[in-house]
């Protein structure tokens, strides 16, 4: 399947490369008028084969509209300057040759601000080249394993985050907040299993990396993926010893996230609360108010690239 | 283990303790809209304790079941959310509780004490004082009274006053010092929202974080400040309670000093509670009286402008006269509109004035700060036939629409050396994407969680009411009637002359 530039931003106009930063800067929209140039924060350049763009395109157009956000989105082919589609705040370079990504994005990101570079596949040799260019690149290969193996080896040059790990940031912090509960953190020394229920087992995979990157468990602590369809990555995570258990699950209408804590010395309690908004436009706006390195992922990721894919 | 190694690199806000809210005035109309709406948005946001709960207390007979039903009503009517399916609404439903009882007898305090007892999270107790200001005492002297003030060894006891504080500086100390006979200042949260809106809390960011503002934030470079609190609303409800109060009591008190006190303070050395609310009051400690006294002539008040608006047109819908508003006098004198010329004597802003309106059935509901800045010190343009140059000007919207503008002067695109100004915008609402929290979120969570940076000092409250006071001192002598307006215009023509006095005019919004 292929995606065409017009299909990715079809309110869009085709200008010549050498055109592209006026058109911009004009708001060209066929069909929606000039945007209206608000407060900038960031350029976003995402890259990728060109079927994994479209969803790109949305959220960036979304945040594009909304005046914030110049986005590129760059596909990897063998034309150095391709025809180019502007749409509003947002340009496609289809078929861009890999060799150009760079002087391409150096002339079309905004001075002066942050450049994130959202990867959404493509090959690996290209990520270090990228992450050179961006303040932060974030992740999002639907089969990530060699790409998060290459990542590891530029944490002490780049900043990277991942939209998994992203995805995660809400159970993550639930999780968490088991943990400032005194009981549950001296629980920790007998926990003896970590079951994680999901439709996605790289998820899964980080988030027990992280877990276990971040909490000493007891030799023998185990870890079991339970595979199951659904909406979200994760379905449920449980962690348990034989008679105390934290869970964090999606609630039955599958809109909210339960959590329940039942440690000795401690009332058992439980919460819902909604879940975060789990759209890419969303995940990408949580990614843009980030600046610092983020040493939980580097640590998780390690870990997770450091062990042998376990078992069922 | 010490700490908690979880939260390393989660940017995670923190999440208050244990905590049960006590609303006194649970059936009460802010109740409804305002602190069952944020407590839901908390919760929505993952905000609040796994252990939390409420307990409405009020005189109208109900049941665990009845609050909770008024719960799921004033969400559809006040956010917009239906209850049914709402898991969240659901969840917090079945931690709340209603006690039924007159604030004056001892009973309901133990039936109170009583059901905290029974209650998960009772370690943390947040009362709140959503009741008349007449009630305040009591409810408070009844508290301390049946030591739930006390705060046990592992967790908290703390109240949140509503606004107003007192009604003038004599009843505000003695609501100060009854406060203080039973909780602790640090346990005392006087509540104003203003302070809770994103972008009166962004003022220090903008100051304090920018290294660009700073250093032309004083006398040398602005002119004078305008701040402007406009409501399209008359009375509504709270004739009753307007009628004691006036414009000046009801907003220039409270709100407009907070927003004037943090344009105008020096820098905090830290961003503490401590530190941010010395500097604060260290400006307010610099306004100078309102109203001036010279021997036996009558007292100056050049510096205070009143008046009260007649019936006439807002957006479009013919409105009453204040007078003829349900519940209010029909010869009152109380002010609907109040503007003050408010002069700080200090190194940074001698010469600078305050200008500070507020008003009721004004065109239009917008808060805002605007600070103009002076010209430059030679019109070179003018010279070549242009006109003269506009000042520049720094917009800070508090509502509706919060964000920051700044005018200055460009060169029209063209041979001829023509200006115009332009005015560069950044607004909340669409930078950032996802939801700016409501005020009454961010202080409710502040004070679950003990930090009374965005509150009112007791300190801030009596020097405000010490300046206030002798206004309303003036004012309550004068026989005459008071100057009008037509409502849906800005003000009376004596306000417009009054800051015409000195050269300038108020912006028109």
């Amino acid at each position: 399947m292929t995606t065409s530039p017009v299909e990715l931003l079809p309110a869009g106009a085709d200008v010549p490369f050498t055109r592209i930063g006026e058109a911009m800067a004009r708001g060209v929209c066929q069909e929606r008028g000039a945007t209206p140039m608000r407060a900038l924060v960031a350029t976003v350049v995402a890259v990728g084969p060109i079927e994994r763009l479209s969803g790109a395109a949305e959220a960036l157009q979304s945040l594009g509209d909304a005046g914030t956000v110049r986005g590129i989105l760059i596909s990897d082919g063998t034309n150095p300057a391709p025809p180019a589609r502007v749409a509003g705040n947002t340009v496609a370079l289809p078929g861009l040759k890999s060799q150009y990504v760079n002087n391409a994005v150096a002339a079309l990101r905004l001075s002066s601000l942050p450049t994130l570079v959202w990867w959404r596949g493509g090959r690996p040799e290209m990520l270090a080249e990228l992450a050179e260019l961006a303040d932060r690149t974030v992740l999002d290969d639907p089969e990530p394993e060699t790409i998060w193996a290459r990542a590891t080896t530029l944490f002490e040059d780049s900043t990277f985050s991942d939209l998994r790990w992203a995805r995660l940031t809400q159970w993550r912090a639930l999780m968490a907040q088991f943990f400032d509960i005194p009981e549950v953190q001296a629980a920790a020394s007998t926990f003896t299993r970590l079951t994680i229920v999901g439709s996605d087992r790289m998820s899964a995979r980080l988030f027990a990396a992280w877990l276990r990157s971040s909490v000493a468990f007891p030799d023998g602590f185990a870890d079991e993926y339970v595979d199951r369809a659904g909406k979200t990555p994760l379905e449920e995570v449980r962690l348990s010893d034989h008679e105390q258990e934290l869970v964090i699950r999606v609630a039955a209408h599958g809109s909210c996230i339960e959590t329940a804590v039942a440690v000795k010395g401690h009332r058992s309690a439980s919460r819902v609360v909604l879940m975060t908004d789990q759209s890419l436009t969303g995940l990408i706006t949580d990614e843009l108010r980030i600046r610092a390195r983020d040493l939980a992922f580097e640590r998780a990721l390690r870990r997770l690239v450091a062990q042998p894919l376990p078992t069922s | 283990m010490t700490g908690n190694p979880l939260h390393d690199g989660l940017r995670l806000e923190p999440t208050p303790g244990p905590t049960t809210f006590v609303i006194f005035g649970a059936s009460g109309d802010l109740t409804k809209r305002k602190l069952l709406p944020a407590i839901y948005r908390l919760a929505r946001r993952g905000r609040l304790p796994a252990e939390f709960a409420v307990i409405g207390i009020a005189r109208s007979q109900m049941d665990d079941n009845a609050f909770r039903t008024q719960f799921f009503d004033c969400l559809k009517e006040f956010a917009g959310v239906a209850a049914a399916g709402d898991e969240v609404a659901q969840s917090l439903a079945n931690r709340m509780y209603y006690v039924a009882g007159e604030t004056d007898d001892p009973a309901l305090y133990q039936t109170l004490q009583q059901r905290l007892a029974a209650i998960d999270g009772a370690e943390g107790v947040l009362y709140y004082l959503a009741i008349p200001p007449t009630v305040y005492s009591t409810v408070i002297e009844h508290l301390g009274a049946s030591g739930l003030a006390d705060a046990p060894p592992r967790g908290s006891r703390r109240i949140i006053v509503e606004k107003p504080f007192g009604t003038d500086l004599d009843t505000a100390r003695a609501l100060n010092r009854l406060a203080h006979q039973h909780f602790d200042e640090d346990q005392v949260y006087r509540i104003d929202h203003y302070l809770g809106k994103e972008t009166v809390q962004n003022l220090l960011i903008f100051r304090f974080g920018n290294g660009m503002f700073e250093p032309v934030w004083n006398r040398r470079y602005i002119d004078h400040v305008q701040i402007t609190a406009a409501e399209t609303v008359g009375v509504e409800h709270r004739a009753s309670y307007y009628e004691g109060a006036g414009a000046l009591r009801d907003m220039v008190q409270n709100h407009l000093m907070q927003v004037l006190s943090l344009i105008a303070m020096e820098p905090p050395i830290a961003f503490t509670a401590e530190s941010v609310r010395d500097r604060k009051m260290d400006a307010l400690l610099a306004v100078q009286p309102l109203v001036s006294t010279d021997g036996d002539s009558p007292p100056d008040t050049r510096n205070v402008v009143r008046a009260q608006y007649r019936a006439g047109w807002v957006n479009g819908v013919e409105v009453p006269a204040y007078r003829e508003e349900k519940g209010v006098n029909p010869q009152s004198t109380i002010e609907t509109y109040a503007a003050v010329r408010v002069n700080l004597d200090n190194w940074r802003w001698a010469g600078v004035p305050f200008y500070l309106r507020t008003g009721k059935r004004l065109p239009k509901r917008t808060t805002e700060i605007a600070i103009q800045f002076r010209r430059p010190p030679l019109e070179i343009f003018r010279r070549a036939g242009q006109t003269s140059v506009s000042a520049n000007l720094l917009i800070v919207n508090v509502q509706p629409d919060e964000g920051i503008s700044l005018r200055f002067e460009t060169k029209l695109p063209g041979a001829r050396m023509q200006i115009a100004p332009v005015m560069m915008s950044f607004r909340y609402g669409t930078t950032f994407g996802g939801e700016v929290p409501e005020a009454y979120e961010t202080l409710l969570l502040d004070a679950m969680l003990g930090d009374p940076t965005l509150f009112a000092r007791h300190d801030f409250v009596e020097a405000s009411w010490a300046l206030i006071n002798p206004v309303l001192d003036v004012w309550r002598a004068q026989t005459g009637d008071i100057s009008t307006y037509e409502a849906g215009e800005w003000g009376s023509a004596e306000a417009d002359d009054f800051i015409a006095q000195d050269g300038r005019r108020w912006r028109s919004l």
